[in-house]
């Protein structure tokens, strides 16, 4: 094994190109830096998301059985729902196939993606983003970032996560002959609760 | 300014009107312009297909030919690439560098050189659908192009435009390569001719009555793809009707 | 492997027959380049975007080694096993032993292009291990036992009815499906219960940053994060190629590769691997297969910026008409014309020629890779290295030796036929024929440009013509 190593790398370095003819250049945050609400929730819906909005004196529970009324099975993993299933109960990765929706909190948001942030400190399990047929993510209109480069430059989960996704939106395919299908192998739908 | 005009050969063979619609265009705009009898070819066909060691006595002969012009102009587009970018199978003297660096296309020429505003002469009572060859748009880029969302900009369109009682039409697709590629037209002839055929049919569609191009052999090619599936589109070169022609 | 070039003329042909598919074809394609277009009007950044994407790309090569010794630091800091292989053999015998050692039999995959490179699926299923791919197109393709045609699109040559056909045969569901909702649907059915029994699961990986250790899978299915997070072991099949050397770099890239790929702004999920998930563990193979050979090729090591967006393959005319299948290879389209050839010159020669070198590939490029130079140049290597068709070679020097004999070549074309030197006359109809087949030859005239000429300039200008005569 490590003779394969030494040999591919003994092998770049006598074939590659004269590193003084290709500095490095420096990190440039290129774009719009609107990093408003208004910008996230537009791409958002691009994307295929949609924001949960609260009718008037509504719980986030109440809003989620609103939205999904089938559901039976609805676990949470952030105080401000109470769901069907307690988190604790979801031990191995296979346990999240069972829930009809999840709920988790998202650290940030990307407002040039509608793109929210997911690692395995918001997650019980990081299936759990996953296998579940819909998804609703609470997220502060605080913690909205402007674009990648502002993303990728300020926000330290990036450094320090061993699993961290950023979901546009829910599952989507076009393989089909090129229809737009929602919902593909992932979550069917992804709602974002601003609080 | 004395001119050296080259008549590329399927231009000499088939469609010697734009090649004298060239000559005496240049003419009538007052330019000393001379053929040297003795060209053949700028050695493209052969560096295009990778026989760069063939194109070695073209080159040195069409060398020969115009090294002692101030400007070489020709009505081709894929021709002035090659010379302009690609024509190195002979060792690189000041004579060839000479001649690389002054070789323009025609619209380039009357564009950016003569910066000629007005065609007095011209007249064409037409629907035309302009085609820009790949070595005009994205080698020489005499227009922009759509693959880089830049500004847009056309010399032969700024051209065309002085022209009496033309009338344009936009394909669908009008950067979309007509599918001559020189020998691939005949090594690849059937992806050649259905790429052909999309292309006339797009300017067909478009309202097109003439498809206009800077590049005789893209006309050669689409001319007798426009023929065989029976689409009825006439074909000019633009020194035609900036000549003056009326049809 | 058979070293027979690929007939791409033929297969081409012979796609082109087939008037629904091509038509369907060539219009996704087109809609999939319109939209890039879309997106790029979006981003006055744009050109910015692809300068800093091909600098940071250039760069990294430029010190490749030092950069993957770096990832390799990090990534075991953070728990990954790092693997090296030099060729696509060396790549599976270490999948399979790491399987072997975990007794999995079960393997969910997402799409990976390196694996397709190391023809990894039948070695693993004769070790007694069953691959399922999860991206759906890529499904479509393994159950159909066929290349993916398309690198973003693997399926993109196949009509609804199609993939119901073959669907009815392994899903069983109803071979007249024609809404492709109800057959997304039932690959939705069939994978859970597969994903949620695998042993192991395998991604590739889009880019590698090597300040942190981590690897970015991007997919819209969300299928890769199931195959890494459903079962409790992942390995990862990357080449050595994908380094991006530090994280902020990925603002770059990530904001180019959907809007290139689909003219979507991002892939629904862009997911950042650094370390195994709890209870899990983490493998990562660096796959070299034939990458520092190309490197050291002066006019081709940038194929090695290759983000795998696809662009080139959208935009391309010549491959809207032709199907990804007709190029035989791995890699199709005009990323795949100057990369295949350096996996086997010979087999891959015709690709290069498979190309009018209009150069649209080149210009919608997100890493600003000169492909349609490449494919210029990889013609003059070929004819060097001998991997011409004979007739072809011989007539090019036939023609390049007239072209240099202005009164040889006159006489030849005065003749109305043009016969080149001592090629049989056959030889060289034979050759030109194709022309016809579908096109009318152009128009014999009564005189050439140069008769004309010596005919209504020459005369009044004596002096002149003595000069050019020789
Ligand atoms: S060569 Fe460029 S356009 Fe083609 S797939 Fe690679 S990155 Fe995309």
């Amino acid at each position: 094994m490590s003779a394969a190593r030494d040999e591919i790398l003994q092998a770049l370095r006598n074939n590659r190109p004269t590193p003084e003819n290709h500095p490095l250049p420096p990190v440039r945050t290129l774009g719009d830096l609107d990093a408003s609400r208004e910008r996230f929730i537009a791409s958002l819906k691009i994307l295929g998301g949609d924001v949960l909005e609260p009718v008037e004196g509504e719980t986030l529970d109440q809003a989620i059985m609103r939205r999904h009324p089938d559901a039976k099975v609805i676990c949470s993993n952030v105080p401000e729902a109470k769901g069907t299933l307690p988190v604790e109960k979801v031990k191995t990765p296979q346990d999240a196939a069972t829930i009809d929706v999840t709920v988790v909190r998202a650290p940030f948001g990307i407002a040039e993606m509608g793109s929210i942030f997911l690692s395995e400190s918001q997650l019980p399990i990081n299936s759990f983003a996953h296998l579940g047929q819909h998804i609703v993510v609470v997220l502060s209109p605080d913690s909205i970032t402007a674009n990648m480069h502002t993303a990728y430059q300020e926000r330290p989960e990036f450094k320090s996560a061993n699993y961290g996704v950023l979901m546009s939106g829910p599952s989507a395919t076009a393989d089909i002959q090129g229809v737009l299908i929602r919902g593909a192998q992932g979550v069917r739908s992804l709602s974002v609760w601003f609080a | 300014m004395k001119i050296g005009l080259f008549i590329p050969c399927y231009i000499d063979a088939f469609y010697p009107e734009a090649g004298i619609a060239t000559l005496e265009l240049l003419e009538k705009l007052g330019q000393d312009v001379e053929y040297p009898l003795d060209q053949t070819c700028c050695g493209q066909p052969m560096g295009n297909s990778g026989c760069n060691s063939d194109a070695a006595a073209a080159e040195a002969l069409f060398v020969r030919n115009f090294a002692k012009y101030d400007k070489i102009v020709m009505p081709s587009g894929s021709c002035t690439h090659h010379v302009r970018d690609n024509f190195d199978a002979i060792p690189q003297t000041d004579e060839v560098r000479h001649v690389r660096e002054n070789t323009y296309e025609l619209v380039e020429f009357l564009h950016d050189i003569l910066k000629v505003d007005a065609f007095p002469w011209a007249e064409f009572n037409h629907t035309v659908g302009l085609h820009n060859s790949c070595g005009t748009l994205r080698a020489l880029r005499t227009a922009s192009m759509s693959e880089l969302g830049e500004k847009p900009f056309s010399k032969p369109m700024d051209l065309l435009s002085k022209v009496k009682g033309i009338r344009f039409v936009t394909p669908k697709r009008p950067d979309e390569c007509c599918g001559f590629g020189g020998t691939f037209s005949v090594t690849e002839e059937a992806v050649s001719a259905k790429m052909g055929v999309d292309k006339v049919r797009d300017h067909y569609q478009a309202g097109a009555d003439y498809i206009v191009s800077a590049d005789s052999s893209c006309v050669m090619h689409q001319q007798g793809c426009a023929e065989r599936a029976g689409v009825p589109i006439r074909f000019i070169h633009i020194a035609q009707i900036l000549n003056g022609a009326a049809e | 492997m058979s070293n027979k070039p690929v007939n791409h003329a033929r297969a081409a042909e012979h796609f082109l027959e087939d008037a629904p598919h091509l038509q369907f074809h060539d219009e996704r394609l087109w809609d999939m380049r319109q939209k890039r277009d879309g997106q790029m009007h979006m981003l006055p950044e744009w050109q910015d975007l692809r300068e800093e994407a091909s600098r940071i790309k250039e760069h990294t090569l430029s010190r490749l080694p030092e950069y993957l010794e770096q990832f390799e630091e990090n990534a075991k800091k953070n728990g990954i096993h790092v693997h090296w292989a030099r060729d696509g053999a060396e790549h599976n015998r270490i999948v399979g032993e790491i399987l072997k050692a975990h007794n999995a039999r079960n393997l969910i995959k997402s799409k990976s292009m390196v694996t397709e490179e190391c023809d990894m699926r039948p070695y693993l299923e004769k070790q007694g291990v069953t691959v399922t791919e999860t991206d759906l197109g890529e499904r479509i393709q393994q159950l159909d036992d066929q290349l993916p045609s398309h690198i973003v699109v693997p399926a993109v040559h196949k009509l609804t009815s199609d993939v119901a056909k073959i669907f009815a045969k392994d899903y069983h569901t109803d071979p007249n499906i024609r809404d492709p909702h109800l057959l997304a649907e039932a690959q939705r059915q069939a994978a859970r219960p597969v994903i949620l029994h695998a042993d192991a699961g395998m991604t590739g990986g889009n880019f590698v940053v090597a300040e942190t250790g981590t690897f970015v899978v991007c997919t819209n299915e969300g299928n890769a994060d199931l195959s890494a997070t459903v079962p409790n072991l992942h390995i990862a099949t990357i080449g050595i190629e994908r380094l991006v050397p530090r994280m902020a770099d990925l603002g770059v890239f990530i904001r180019l590769l959907s809007r290139s790929a689909l003219g979507s702004p991002i892939t629904q999920y862009t997911t950042h691997f650094r370390g195994p998930q709890k209870g899990g563990e983490m493998h990562v193979v660096l796959v070299d297969n034939g990458r520092s050979a190309r490197l050291g090729m002066e006019d081709f090591w940038t194929s090695l910026k290759c983000i795998r967006c696809g662009a080139c393959m959208n935009t391309c005319p010549v491959y809207r008409r032709s199907g990804g299948l007709s190029y035989g290879a791995v890699y199709s389209g005009p990323i795949g014309a100057i990369i295949d050839p350096t996996f086997n010159e010979r087999k891959y020669s015709t690709l290069p020629y498979a190309s009018t070198l209009n150069g649209s590939c080149t210009n919608v490029c997100p890493v600003k890779i000169n492909i349609h130079e490449q494919l210029y140049k990889w013609r003059r290597v070929l004819v060097q290295h001998h991997e011409m068709p004979f007739v072809k070679r011989e007539i090019m020097h036939m023609a390049g030796k007239l072209m240099g004999q202005p009164k040889m070549y006159r006489a030849a074309i005065k003749m109305t036929e043009v016969s080149l030197g001592s090629m049989p006359r056959f030889v060289l109809y034979n050759w030109l024929n194709p022309w016809g087949k579908h096109r009318e030859n152009p128009h014999p005239v009564k005189q050439t440009f140069n008769d004309w000429y010596r005919k209504n300039r020459e005369k009044a200008k004596p002096a002149a013509a003595s000069e050019t005569k020789k």
